[in-house]
């Protein structure tokens, strides 16, 4: 095995971890806001190892380039989804994302 | 059997606890099942691409990462407001 597949085995292997993780805590976590933050690795750390994996084999080839892309992609809109789907939970739950009057609303 | 072979199948595998997390619970837990399944197909066909080194696959994965997007935008936005 060259140091190069070396590198590709630990970046791909990483990328399966993370993505198992996150299976694993949408599949475990109680409630669905909990689950939502479960989303975000898959879609921002995972795509960039494998790109990653794919960059190490390719540089800057065709192939190199549009892994870029898929995980920046991915990077810039999943968390666009996350924020529509927990707006779309809330507003199913109750009627308005906005905090009800007197409802308890953590700020920093 | 490459690296690449074994990150796509071991990729791919993972969609079935997806598939079954899209068959229980109410209706925004089974579409967070199709949320994280996504990316991890993305992902799978970027790993699949290199495993058969066809540059095709890798262009299918850049466009089934837009399309999924749009097509879960949209049945998010189905989903607060009629559904």
């Amino acid at each position: 095995m060259t140091a190069k597949e070396v590198v590709n085995a630990v970046l791909l292997g990483a990328a399966w971890l993370v993505q198992v993780l996150c299976v694993l805590g949408v599949w475990r976590m109680p409630h669905l806001y909990d689950r939502l933050h479960f989303i975000t690795p898959a879609t921002s750390v995972a795509p960039w190892l494998v790109a990653a994996a794919v960059w190490v084999r390719e540089a800057m080839d065709h192939q190199g380039i549009v892994a870029l892309l898929v995980a920046l992609f991915l990077l810039l809109f999943g968390p666009v989804l996350t924020h529509a789907t927990a707006r779309a939970a809330r507003l199913r739950e109750h009627g308005d994302w906005r905090p009800d009057r007197g409802e308890k609303v953590h700020r920093r | 059997m490459t690296e690449w072979f074994w990150a796509a199948a071991a990729m791919l595998a993972l969609l079935l606890p997806c598939g079954l997390v899209a068959m229980r619970g109410s209706i925004m837990d089974r579409l967070l099942g199709l949320e994280l399944a996504s990316p991890i197909t993305s992902a799978s066909l970027l790993a699949l691409a290199e495993a058969f080194n066809r540059s095709i696959y890798v262009d299918l994965a850049l466009v089934y990462a837009v399309l999924s997007f749009v097509t879960t935008l949209v049945v998010v936005r189905l989903l607060e407001r009629w559904v």
